[in-house]
């Protein structure tokens, strides 16, 4: 079942009520699982992905899951959302986005008999759980990928917000970048918005402008790479396999898989076993991986494929040191690496990124 | 083509759909009808366009289909707020509501596919005199239709005897009416233009800026050009002037951040709102003038027998 938070909300809930009065008398026992969306399903991206998970939730379990979406629920409108799925019997609640961490941190102690989860939040409560896929592995790739592509050795980078999960992507592009070719730069235009096509395609514009030849996009839709496309440079999907969007700019795409996931944390909840976990998947857990690469030389696919194998592997570890901020303070000197709660709490470029962090 | 150019082009892109969406509320609000839809009318005219397009492999069906979807939104109100005398804020925003649902409904099945952008249109000679020639003479027909728009409609709100009698029924509607003129039928009329625009403002996110739907992809573009209205203080060319400030403030703040410039980007992106609104706030205080709305806007009219 997909509602709008429109219609949940429009509806009072009459309709998802009645629907589980229904649900109640026909099979007890039935988990109902909520997934909170901050994008419209129809994103092909980020949402997109969540939705597709809920999905393959429901096909690996069967009638021992009800699932329900509600897709595009602002920040503001977030606990009216949750109190309603709680209220309708949903005992599993996935919150897909950074932005619902602090919200479901505070509504989650008033909901005991729910099990929450969030996606790409720092902490845990005992019924709250956290999990995230290591992005930053593919970021690492892209980077690579952008240096031996790019002609004037700067890449554009569509951001959202100015979150550890955004800045650390930021850095370890470059990282990646620098490891084929030291002089690479980045331009990074900030959209303060998740889906917002339009303006994600006037910032994609801005940077081409300015002479930027591979786009990274940190938003949830492919209007970014529509517009390389439209442009004549290249750029990498997010989320989901964006081939189809631009064929001729194309590179990889990050394919998100929630789907195991989500099934195997409402089996947990059936049988009892349930526990505030904190999750990050890289590359080597299946979480997600790199799709098919489009319009790159044999000689780059293999290095591509080299880069992924190892950081699969754990040879190669994006976050190795030394690492240096941009005022040159060192954060870890060579042969160290930074933990995963450094990495998570991220809030500095590296030293030899010429952008300055908001706020 | 230079930076200078390049941005300029964005700069009328961006600014197009709000300046189309705006003409056409401006209509309605001279009418005397305060249409809060327009995010509404214009998400509507996104879906179908795309859809339609998508459907039929033309991009001219895509736009008749827009412009015929906010028509029907539009004349949706108008049966609610002319025919029923409806509140009209309640009526408007409910119809923002029920097109940003029913726009998802409607795109749920074209998420995803996606076509080849409507092209540029060169006019010969113009599009040759330097610098402004490439600039504003080889756009998208849409462009071309929002220049078209902005002096059609000053030409007839101020020129016209029939733009006279519009704006009559927006000062006062009890005198329109005892003059013989049917107030409902012009405030129809008014209505159903302010819905075409808002559908090809919409047909223009759909088929030209971002070729394929995503739902709430307008992003409260309507509610900005409702505001630029208001702002502009009912005045076409003012109007355009606003939506362009909006529009080249947008872009420039993207790139500013692009070239590195060390301002928070929270400010950067509250500055086309701050600008526009100080812009056109001390032209209606230097001109001393045109601030007043419409006298009648907003209020109901029942013809009495």
């Amino acid at each position: 079942m997909s509602l709008t938070r429109r219609t949940l909300m429009a509806g009072a809930g009459a309709l998802a009520g009645a629907a589980t009065l229904g649900r109640d008398a026909g099979a007890q026992q039935r988990l109902n699982v909520g997934v909170v969306l901050i994008g419209p399903v129809g994103d092909f991206g980020w949402s997109h992905m969540h939705d597709q998970g809920r999905r393959r939730m429901s096909e690996l379990l069967g009638d021992r899951v009800n699932a329900t979406t509600v897709e595009s629920v602002a920040p503001p409108d977030f606990d009216r959302v949750v109190t309603q799925l709680v209220r309708t019997g949903h005992r599993l609640i996935f919150t897909t986005s950074f932005s619902y961490f602090a919200p479901t941190q505070r509504l989650a102690p008033q909901h005991p008999q729910v099990f929450f989860e969030n996606a790409t939040g720092p902490t845990t409560l005992p019924n709250m759980a956290i999990y995230n896929a290591r992005f930053y592995e593919g970021r690492y790739i892209q980077g690579v990928i952008a240096a031996r592509k790019s002609r004037s050795k700067t890449i554009g980078y569509v951001a959202t917000f100015p979150v550890p999960e955004v800045i650390h992507a930021i850095n370890t592009v470059m990282r990646g970048a620098w490891s084929v070719d030291p002089s690479m730069k980045v331009r990074v235009v900030w959209v303060n918005a998740w889906s917002n096509p339009a303006r994600e395609a006037d910032a994609a514009r801005a940077l081409i402008d300015q002479g930027c030849d591979v786009l990274c996009s940190h938003t949830d839709g492919p209007a970014p790479l529509q517009l390389a496309n439209e442009r004549g440079v290249f750029g990498f999907g997010q989320a989901s396999d964006m081939t189809r969007f631009a064929p001729r700019a194309h590179l990889t795409s990050s394919v998100n898989n929630w789907g195991d996931y989500y099934a195997e944390r409402a089996r947990a909840v059936i049988d009892g076993s349930w526990r505030p976990t904190d999750t990050w998947g890289g590359l080597g857990s299946g979480m997600f991986r790199m799709a098919p690469w489009t319009n790159m030389t044999p000689e780059e696919v293999s290095e591509a494929e080299r880069v992924r194998d190892a950081i699969a592997a754990g040879t190669l570890h994006p976050f190795e040191g030394p690492i240096v901020r941009q005022d040159g303070t060192q954060v870890i000197a060579q042969g160290q690496r930074l933990t995963d709660d450094q990495i998570r709490a991220m809030n500095y470029f590296y030293r030899g990124i010429d952008v300055a962090i908001p706020g | 083509m230079t930076l200078l150019e390049a941005i300029l082009l964005t700069v009328i892109t961006a600014s197009t759909p709000l300046l189309i969406a705006a003409i056409g509320e401006l209509v309605v609000e001279k009418s005397g009808v305060l249409n809060l839809g327009v995010e509404g009318m214009m998400i509507m005219g996104a879906a179908c366009g795309i859809v339609a397009a998508i459907a039929t492999g033309s991009g001219a069906a895509g736009v008749a289909a827009a412009v015929l979807a906010g028509m029907a939104m539009a004349a949706i109100f108008a049966a609610l707020t002319l025919g029923l005398a409806a509140n009209q804020v309640a009526a408007g925003l409910a119809l923002t509501i029920f097109g940003l649902g029913l726009s998802g409904v409607v795109g749920a099945s074209f998420v995803g596919a996606q076509r080849a952008g409507i092209g540029k249109i060169e006019i010969p000679l113009l599009s040759e005199i330097p610098f402004l020639g490439p600039v504003l003479f080889n756009q998208d027909p849409f462009v071309y239709a929002s220049f078209a728009l902005v002096a059609g409609v000053s030409w007839f709100l101020t020129r016209t005897r029939a733009g006279l009698v519009l704006r009559a029924c927006g000062e006062s509607a009890a005198s329109a009416h005892a003059l013989g003129y049917k107030v409902l039928r012009i405030r129809f009329f008014a209505i159903l233009f302010g819905g075409a625009c808002a559908g090809l403002a919409g047909a223009y996110l759909s088929l030209v800026l971002t070729p394929f739907w995503t739902s709430g992809m307008t992003a409260g573009r309507g509610w900005i050009a409702l505001a630029i209205v208001v702002f502009a203080s009912w005045l076409p060319w003012r109007a355009a002037l606003g939506a362009y400030l909006f529009g080249g403030i947008t872009i420039l703040q993207l790139h500013a951040q692009g070239a590195g410039f060390r301002v928070p980007p929270q400010l950067m992106s509250a500055l086309p709102y701050l600008i526009t609104i100080v812009v056109l706030v001390l032209i209606m205080r230097l001109r001393r003038g045109g601030a007043a709305g419409p006298a009648g806007l907003g209020i109901p009219f029942v013809p009495d027998r």
